[in-house]
């Protein structure tokens, strides 16, 4: 009995990580950019493709893989940034204007996938020995526990990144107050840009995470990321980096422990209302210090 | 008219008003002046509703008013702009009178005059049918004070009129705000930085510092006081 | 004798004023009195009614989108709960409960309102967060269907209403839901609660200062914008005779909506209608001549509406040339 929840919990918390992952990037490029970005997990899904393709084509490892993909889809957004963002300045309502350009976005990305790829279900072919990991009733796929650790460092390296360095540091900044930053003489634009590449970019690199802890992945999937990733960041604090973390370990361990009582749907569903109800308390996320507009 | 006694709000630790209270007669020019984070603003958003005041009364008429919420204040009579102009951009200027009088169950051509009356008196008639966004910021608040006025207040609550307005339409406001008390029969509240002004319209003005009344008294009293005098110069 | 003729100057520019006004309402009723007729049209004149129908259904969709987005400001990512709900109500009811269609529609639309009250809570959220609780509130409900017991809803099968098969009565059902929108929409524009409505989209603290009751406000226009959905998803599962679980909820389902009526223009009367008229028009020369990349183009052409018109066909052509103002709502 209490295996089967040390189990929930531990899984909760490796799927936290990742969902965080997600949050994270979601929550970079919109709390420096205020895009909502609805295609975030067709980038997540398009990831994964890449380090398939990766793996099919050129026989290159996942864990290899990553640092690639993130440069690789780092630099393509942070282009895209320019085709995108900047005319959206003009809406009357940019934060919901910029939520339909990117749905416009995800419905494209996925529509290529589709054609593309086909719409089976791929999986990375990807095996780790021992294929098991026994630790007293817990039992904990290798591949699972080496991606926990990825993920680790993935989020080591950002926060590192966000509060250590110079750029971070402006991204911070242009979080917490846009307009000061634009007194300051902080170059919003390219600051933008580079935020626009790294959520982008944690996409992709998330996208191998989820890869080798899900066992399948298919052009379909990518908005049932996304709305992952709205919620955890909703629960956390629009905005607010670690926010995203804290709410998506609460929202994953949430989850699994359900999903050890009762079938999958009320398990999603035990999440859902922790977020929803999480938002009646504290309208502003556990972390949302600022009432958002 | 409005009596507001021991008024008292705190965010988090901060007191922002700790204990400010003053009578306003009927067709009186109340002036408020005070440093950046003296309590002015706080002390208008707890008399109409937008804080919950701690504690202390508002009375208007001798009714309790404190605590009700928003649009019932403003539905008994009390008015109130903005530092920086909140017009309904994507309204016509004449649209942005009549929603104002959509308590007053008015026809639509008693609204209608009561709107061209305040459009003309703001010098604003000729531009009726544009958005509220397509005017100057000066030209906004001038729209603001023209939307509480048509719903006939009993008072009004102005907070930094004349901040950002250029002088030509600063005049037109002064000239404005001097004749409502006996024109229209409103009482107002002026909060401002501009003592100028203050001392040219209102009658009794009173100092907020920290939360809390530095002192009160006619224009020449205030300007003389001591402690006013330190809390201006000497900071 | 001076304020006479100033009373006189009054009274002639209000004439003036208000005939501008009127004229702009005439204009948009006209315009949906052709909409209206052409469609009733459709089946007398041809056999194939499908386009006119879905036409039908997403101006609809869109045009009550429309009460809620254009008047409030609100997105409710999770609009298709209702479109979900509609249909489920009269599903059950005619299948179930053995009850006559017109009373499963009435039900739908009792669904739809009771369900807008239920969620009416979220009103207090603003923004981005009022978006995704939208949303996520959306997947429960679905997902709360999807585990009631099949006996009821037909399970993961969903429901077949084939004895109720009558596409021309369900046509002009369908007809009938779409003018009561558009009707709804006209009045509430030329109405007080419209002019509060947009107030309150402008700026909800300045609307509650000069006495506009916003809670209340917000809500008669939420549950507007409920009603019509849950009707169009009633009578879409009569027409089609199936209510698929998976259709009924479908995120595209609430993305269309809004991409329809944001392409005609959001706030403005004609703009939901004419948008979904142009888009779905184009959906179907795509759908026709590329089905394979049908979904593809879409979405291109979304991203192409955002950046090059973003406030809509309607909006940009009023910020273009203001002096249209006059004529067009």
């Amino acid at each position: 009995m209490s295996g089967l929840l040390l189990q929930g919990i531990i899984n909760g918390l490796i799927m936290g990580v990742i969902y965080g992952l997600i949050g994270a990037g979601l929550n970079i490029v919109f709390g420096v950019l205020r895009v909502v970005n609805f295609a975030h997990g067709e980038f997540v899904i398009l990831g994964a493709y890449f380090a398939w393709f990766l793996l099919q084509a050129l026989g290159i490892q996942p864990f290899l893989a990553m640092p690639l993909t993130f440069a690789v889809f780092f630099g393509v957004s942070y282009l895209l940034y320019f085709v995108l963002i900047p005319p959206l300045a003009k809406a009357d309502d940019p934060e919901i204007s910029s939520l339909l350009l990117m749905f416009g976005v995800s419905i494209s990305m996925g529509a290529l996938m589709l054609l593309v790829f086909d719409a089976d279900a791929r999986s990375l072919s990807f095996e780790m020995e021992p294929v098991f990991l026994t630790f007293g009733p817990v039992v904990v796929p290798t591949v699972r526990l080496v991606a926990l650790a990825a993920a680790l460092m993935i989020v080591a390296g950002l926060a590192y990144f966000l509060y250590r360095t110079h750029t971070g540091k402006a991204l911070r900044a242009i979080i917490m107050n846009r307009d000061a930053v634009r007194i300051v003489g902080i170059k919003v634009e390219q600051l933008s840009a580079i935020a626009f590449g790294l959520g982008i970019g944690l996409a992709g690199v998330t996208g191998i995470l989820t890869a080798l802890v899900f066992p399948s992945f298919s052009p379909f999937v990518g908005a049932d990321y996304t709305l992952i990733g709205f919620v955890v960041i909703v629960l956390g604090g629009l905005g607010h980096p670690i926010g995203a973390m804290l709410g998506a370990i609460l929202f994953a361990v949430t989850e699994q422990v359900a999903s050890i009582y009762f079938n999958p749907s009320i398990a999603t569903i035990c999440g859902f209302v922790l977020m929803v109800a999480t938002i009646f308390v504290r309208p502003t996320g556990l972390l949302g210090r600022q009432a958002l507009r | 008219m409005l009596k507001v006694e021991g008024l008292q709000k705190r965010f988090g630790g901060v007191a922002a008003l700790r204990g400010v209270g003053f009578h306003l007669p009927r067709r009186a020019i109340l002036g408020v002046i005070g440093m950046n984070g003296s309590g002015k603003t706080t002390m208008l958003n707890c008399i109409n509703g937008i804080y919950q005041p701690d504690s202390g009364s508002i009375r208007l008429d001798g009714k309790e008013i404190g605590g009700l919420p928003v649009h019932t204040i403003a539905r008994r009579g009390i008015g109130r702009t903005f530092q920086v102009p909140r017009v309904f951009s994507h309204l016509s200027l004449l649209d942005n009178l009549d929603v104002a009088q959509g308590q007053m169950g008015l026809s639509a051509a008693e609204r209608y005059e009561a709107s061209s009356y305040w459009l003309n008196k703001v010098q604003l008639f000729g531009l009726r049918h544009n958005f509220a966004e397509e005017l100057s910021g000066g030209q906004q608040k001038l729209l603001e004070l023209a939307r509480i006025m048509v719903a006939k207040p009993k008072v009004i609550l102005l907070d930094e009129p004349f901040a950002g307005v250029n002088p030509g339409l600063a005049q037109l406001l002064i000239a404005i705000i001097a004749e409502l008390p006996r024109e229209h029969d409103c009482s107002v509240v002026l909060v401002s930085h501009d003592l100028t002004s203050i001392y040219q319209l209102s009658g009794h003005v009173i100092v907020l510092n920290e939360g809390t009344l530095l002192c009160e008294g006619d224009a020449n009293t205030v300007r003389n006081d001591p402690a006013v005098i330190e809390a201006y110069l000497g900071a | 004798m001076q304020s006479a003729d100033h009373a006189a100057a009054v009274e002639a520019s209000r004439r003036q004023d208000e005939g501008g006004e009127r004229l702009r309402a005439r204009m948009a009723a006209a315009f949906f009195a052709a909409v209206i007729a052409a469609l009733a049209l459709v089946p007398v004149l041809t056999g194939n009614t499908s386009f006119a129908f879905y036409l039908m259904l997403w101006i609809t969709m869109a045009s009550a989108l429309n009460i809620v987005v254009g008047f409030t400001g609100y997105l409710p990512f999770g609009y298709v709960v209702f479109y979900g709900v509609g249909a489920y109500a009269a599903g059950i009811c005619y299948k179930v409960l053995g009850w006559p269609i017109p009373l499963a529609l009435v039900a739908s639309g009792v669904a739809g309102i009771c369900l807008a009250l239920l969620l009416a809570p979220t009103l207090r959220l603003k923004g981005v967060y009022f978006g995704i609780v939208s949303l996520a509130l959306a997947t429960i409900m679905r997902l709360i269907i999807a585990n009631l017991p099949s006996d009821i809803t037909g399970g993961s099968m969903g429901l077949i209403l084939s004895s109720s098969n009558n596409p021309f009565a369900s046509y002009y059902a369908m007809l009938l839901v779409m003018a009561a929108t558009l009707l709804s929409v006209l009045w509430l524009a030329q109405s007080a609660l419209g002019k509060a409505l947009k107030a309150i989209r402008d700026d909800d603290g300045a609307a509650a200062c000069i006495g506009i009751d916003v809670p209340r406000t917000r809500l008669v226009a939420w549950l507007l914008a409920a009603l019509f959905p849950a009707l169009a998803g009633g009578v879409e599962a009569w027409h089609t005779n199936i209510i698929d679980p998976e259709y009924a909820f479908h995120v595209l389902i609430t993305a269309k909506s809004i991409v329809y009526a944001m392409a005609g223009g959001f706030g403005t009367i004609i703009g939901p209608v004419v948008g979904a008229a142009v888009l779905l028009g184009i959906d179907h020369v795509i759908w026709q001549k590329f089905p394979l990349i049908n979904l593809l183009l879409l979405g291109l052409v979304i991203i192409a509406l955002m950046l090059f018109l973003p406030r809509g066909i309607v909006g940009t052509v009023l910020k273009r040339r203001p002096q249209l103002r006059r004529f067009i709502a």
